[in-house]
Formats: C-alpha cells, sequence, structure tokens
C-alpha cells in the first residue's frame, strides 16, 4: 500500500523512486522552507521521467529545461505552437480550435494551440532560464495560471480563460490607458475527464506556499505562477510617506503596485518578474485595498 | 586509457576531465529515452588544450572561455564577444568575404584575429552552455549564425548561403550559416549554446524537425530543409515551417531561442 503523498504535488507517489512520478521532484531531499514559510521547489531532476496515461514525459536539462514526450497511441498534448523544439516525422500535430481569437490577440495570447497526437515523440521548451513544473491533477481539480506561463497539458486536463479582474488605469480622454498588472486573462485548468497533468515554465526558481483561510500576503503581481482558485486576488496600492522631495510633485504618482493573495489554499511565485514600470498617477481600479504611510 | 564519450580523445587513467575537450570522464552521460545526449556540463574552472594553448572555462550560467594563447597559437571571433584580453595580445582582422551580402543578411564580414602569447577571454550575453567541439583534419560542421564564439586558427572559416526561396522565407535560420572546416591540421571549435544543448546522431535517411530557432550546429553531411507543417499559426493563419533535418551525422540543438513563428 502507498501511502507517501509527496510534498510538492500533493498526490499519492512512490517513495522508493528517486523522484516522484508523477511531477518528477526529488523524494530524498529534505524540504527547503524559508523562516517566512516559502516552500523552494526544487527543480526536476536531469532526465527525470514522468509517467501519465501509457506515456511518459523526460525533462532534459536544467537551465532551460526540455520536456520530451513519449507518447503512447492514444494520449495526446497540447501546447502553444511556439514551445514545440523537435518532434519526429511520425507524431501527428494537428490544431486545436481555440475560441475568442479577437480578445487573444488583443491580450497578446497565443492564438494557436496545436494537438500532438501518439505514437511518436515530441518535445517542448520556452524561452526563459527557469524552471519545469509539473502539476499532477486529480479528477475534478481546477487551477489557475498566469498567462504566458503554461508549457503543455495532457488531453484530458481542459484549458480555459478568463478575465483576471486585476487591473488600472492611468491618463485620461484620448491618452487613458489600462493595465493588467496580472495580465488581462489568466488560464484556468480543470481535470473533467480523469486526473492528468499540467506542466508550466517558470522564468528563475520557484516557491509555494499554502495560506489559511482568510491569511493573505503581498506579491509583484507578476511573480505569481499559479494557484488554486479558492485564493482570491485584488490590487493593493501602496503610497509611501513622502519625505519632501520636490520632484514627487504628486504624492500619488509615487506608489507601489501589489496583488493580495487571500486563502485558503495554494499559491506559487517565479523569482523572475516584471513590475509594473509606469508612475502616471491611477485614474481608476478594480477592487483595491489601499494603505498611506 | 579513457576515452571521452564526447570527443573520443584518449585520456591518462585517473583523469577527471577530457583534456580536449573538458568534458567530465567521472559522470555518465545523460541521454533521453530518444536518444538526444546533453553536451557535456564543462566544470567550474575546467582546463583543456589546443595545439599549444589552454582553455580555462569559467562560469556556469553564462560561461566565459579564458584562453591563454601559446606564442605560435591564434584564434578568431566576432569582435562583440571579446570580454577582455591582456593588452600586449595583437588583434587584427580577417574579411570574410562577401561584403554587402554579409551586411545583408545581419552577419559580420569580419571576424577578429588573437595572436599569442597572452590571455583573452569570450562570452555571449545569454545564459546557457559552452560546447566544445574539437574538430579533426577533415571535418566540417556547419553552425546556425552568431552561435559561433572562438576558433582556433587552423580551423578555415566560411559561410554558405542558405538556398531555396522556401528555406530563405520560411526556414527561420537566416540567410547565412557558418561553416567551419579543418583541411590537414585538428582545431578547436567553441560554440556558446542557449540554455541546454543536446546533440544527436542521425543515421542515413533518419529524419528529425526542429524548430529552426532551436537548430545549433550540424555535420554538413546532414541535408537541411524547410518543411512545412499541417498547422496554422496566428491571425493571419501562416503556415509553419520547421527545419527537416536528413542524417548522416550530428545535429545539436538550443532549448533557448526566439522562435520564427508569427503569433
Amino acid at each position: 500500500m502507498n501511502t507517501y503523498i509527496c510534498r510538492y504535488c500533493r498526490q499519492p507517489s512512490d517513495p522508493s523512486a528517486p523522484t516522484c512520478p508523477l511531477c518528477g521532484a526529488p523524494v530524498d531531499i529534505r524540504s527547503s522552507v524559508s523562516d517566512s514559510g516559502w516552500v523552494e521547489q526544487p527543480p526536476v531532476k536531469d532526465m527525470a521521467r514522468l509517467q501519465f496515461g501509457q506515456s511518459h514525459c523526460q525533462i532534459a536539462g536544467t537551465t532551460v529545461p526540455v520536456a520530451e514526450f513519449n507518447l503512447a497511441p492514444n494520449d495526446w498534448i497540447y501546447f502553444s505552437h511556439h514551445v514545440l523544439l523537435w518532434t519526429e516525422p511520425n507524431t501527428s500535430l494537428t490544431n486545436m480550435p481555440m475560441r475568442g481569437v479577437w480578445n487573444r490577440k488583443l491580450a497578446g495570447l497565443p492564438l494557436v494551440m496545436v494537438e500532438a497526437r501518439g505514437p511518436g515523440h515530441v518535445a517542448l521548451s520556452e524561452n526563459h532560464a527557469g524552471e519545469v513544473v509539473a502539476l499532477p491533477m486529480q479528477h475534478g481539480q481546477q487551477m489557475w495560471v498566469r498567462e504566458h506561463r503554461f508549457l503543455t497539458a495532457t488531453g484530458n486536463i481542459r484549458y480555459d480563460w478568463h478575465p483576471s479582474g486585476v487591473w488600472y488605469t492611468t491618463g485620461s480622454g484620448d491618452d487613458q490607458e489600462t493595465h493588467y498588472p496580472m495580465g488581462q486573462f489568466g488560464d484556468v485548468f480543470g481535470a473533467h475527464e480523469g486526473p492528468g497533468v499540467l506542466l508550466l515554465h517558470s522564468p528563475g526558481n520557484t516557491f509555494i506556499r499554502d495560506l489559511q483561510p482568510g491569511q493573505s500576503l503581498l506579491i509583484q503581481p507578476s511573480s505569481l505562477l499559479y494557484r488554486d482558485v479558492s485564493v482570491r486576488m485584488a490590487l493593493h496600492l501602496e503610497y509611501p510617506r513622502n519625505m519632501g522631495f520636490a520632484f514627487w510633485s504628486n504624492r500619488w504618482s509615487y506608489r507601489s503596485i501589489w496583488a493580495r493573495l487571500t486563502g485558503p489554499g495554494r499559491v506559487a511565485v517565479q523569482s523572475i518578474f516584471s513590475p509594473p514600470e509606469d508612475t502616471e498617477i491611477i485614474t481608476n481600479h478594480s477592487y483595491a485595498t489601499t494603505h498611506h504611510w | 586509457m579513457i576515452q571521452c564519450k564526447w570527443c573520443h580523445a584518449q585520456n591518462q587513467p585517473g583523469t577527471t576531465n577530457c583534456q580536449t575537450c573538458g568534458a567530465p570522464l567521472d559522470e555518465a552521460d545523460k541521454v533521453s529515452d530518444s536518444g538526444w545526449r546533453e553536451a557535456p556540463r564543462l566544470r567550474d574552472m575546467v582546463e583543456f588544450k589546443f595545439s599549444g594553448s589552454t582553455c580555462q572555462v569559467e562560469g556556469e550560467l553564462v560561461p566565459v572561455a579564458e584562453i591563454s594563447l601559446h606564442p605560435q597559437d591564434g584564434v578568431y571571433f566576432e569582435h562583440h564577444v571579446l570580454l577582455w584580453k591582456d593588452e600586449s595580445v595583437p588583434l587584427s582582422s580577417l574579411n570574410t568575404g562577401g561584403g554587402l551580402k554579409r551586411t545583408i543578411g545581419g552577419m559580420p564580414h569580419i571576424v577578429t584575429v588573437a595572436n599569442g602569447p597572452g590571455r583573452i577571454a569570450f562570452s555571449r550575453d545569454a545564459p546557457g552552455e559552452l560546447v566544445v567541439l574539437p574538430l579533426h583534419p577533415g571535418m566540417e560542421l556547419d553552425v546556425r549564425e552568431h552561435a559561433f564564439l572562438v576558433a582556433s586558427h587552423s580551423v578555415q572559416y566560411s559561410f554558405i548561403r542558405i538556398k531555396g526561396l522556401v528555406n530563405l522565407l520560411h526556414g527561420g535560420n537566416g540567410m547565412y550559416m557558418d561553416r567551419f572546416v579543418t583541411a590537414g591540421y585538428p582545431g578547436m571549435l567553441l560554440l556558446h549554446g542557449n540554455g541546454n544543448v543536446l546533440e544527436r546522431t542521425l543515421r542515413p535517411g533518419e529524419k528529425i524537425l526542429v524548430e529552426p530557432g532551436g537548430f545549433l550546429y550540424k555535420d554538413s553531411s546532414v541535408q537541411m530543409q524547410a518543411a512545412q507543417m499541417p498547422l496554422k499559426t496566428g491571425h493571419l493563419r501562416h503556415g509553419m515551417y520547421l527545419a527537416e533535418m536528413t542524417g548522416p551525422g550530428r545535429v545539436g540543438i538550443q532549448s533557448m531561442y526566439v522562435h520564427h513563428h508569427a503569433d
């Protein structure tokens, strides 16, 4: 009877294997936890194999890892075409229909998904130094993922996308601009047809944390990698006290923009992110908490 | 004697790193199930020799190749990969030919030559790996543009224009590939691959389809042409092309690249 629960993917796993066969995390290492409670996600070991259905995925490399799939005849995966690194000629590649092409175009999201069906090999990689994060999903489980972090999913994982609901505007009139610090849309993946595997690419290192009900924390909006759908997120605007610097003539334009995450549920952050750049006055925003120092 | 599995050079028993390419000799090869082999991850500060000179590799994220040149040796490179050098190391330029055509193709039409004695160091500007390719006499290797870091002066440098309108328009490999040839003498070629580098040896007639941005190098015996996939990409429904590689010979790929398809 297998009673080991992988501390990273939270699924029943094989304690005798060197790596978790579902997510690739090393089994024989101590958990690395910061004083504040962030758990460092260990990188998938070079050449570790993940099993799903009759197929498996092997992770090659550690700087920009490659996910190499050996697909069995009835298994398939889907992905954005720009992550395709190589394929065998006999692997079937077809377009996957997508809804809302115009909105996706406006949001800068990939317009085309590709289905790869076995039998055959196909390999995927992203374009940043970082880690491949595997999230095995049980039947009925859902996960929210920040846009552009999705690498691939098995065919039985349903893909949908929704507005992130986190935004603010600057300027006025013709110069008004709407900003989406967490992306205009978020990807939502659900295992509605049995268990499956979701693979993400996380630039930099990855840290995870479990939030208790009502517990909240502030993070850089673009650092969020994924969250349980039970975790709520909103803007938090923080205005440092103006210490008399004349060139910050308007205290409203000198601020920090945070994402407030509120539990319960699991959240993961990546260590590479892009902070919001502009310092113009915020004229409107989605629901936000505010603090003036 | 211990044979290096990467460059096949012979090394004295007890040696932990290959004296010819720096590859660790005491680690198992990392080969994926489909046959892609990871380029050896060079240990920080490892040294290897070519001709009378020594190369030391420093760093692991964006490695630096530091070369101690013998008085009779020289190396050449694209000038923007030069990181530092001893003041006394003389530099000269070598015209590659191709003039305006190379300029249009975004390629340098001169390479810089450094002669010994002295020290000189090179790096590119992205996380990745140094790929050390000792070339035996009579070898020909094709390298994607801007991936070449430095080569010893015994290696002949030329370039080949990628032929065919479909290859030029859709191949994603640019207009030119660098071609490195050794005639009567062995030589040393160092590349920088972005991300991780993997190599596979194709049998005669064996094919593999590679994202053109991921292509790094190949033996000149490997044929490369653009192959249209049954896929449409982007809102204009562009066709999608991959680079079809046909053996025999080695193919090297890099895992980080800027893909060439329109979104």
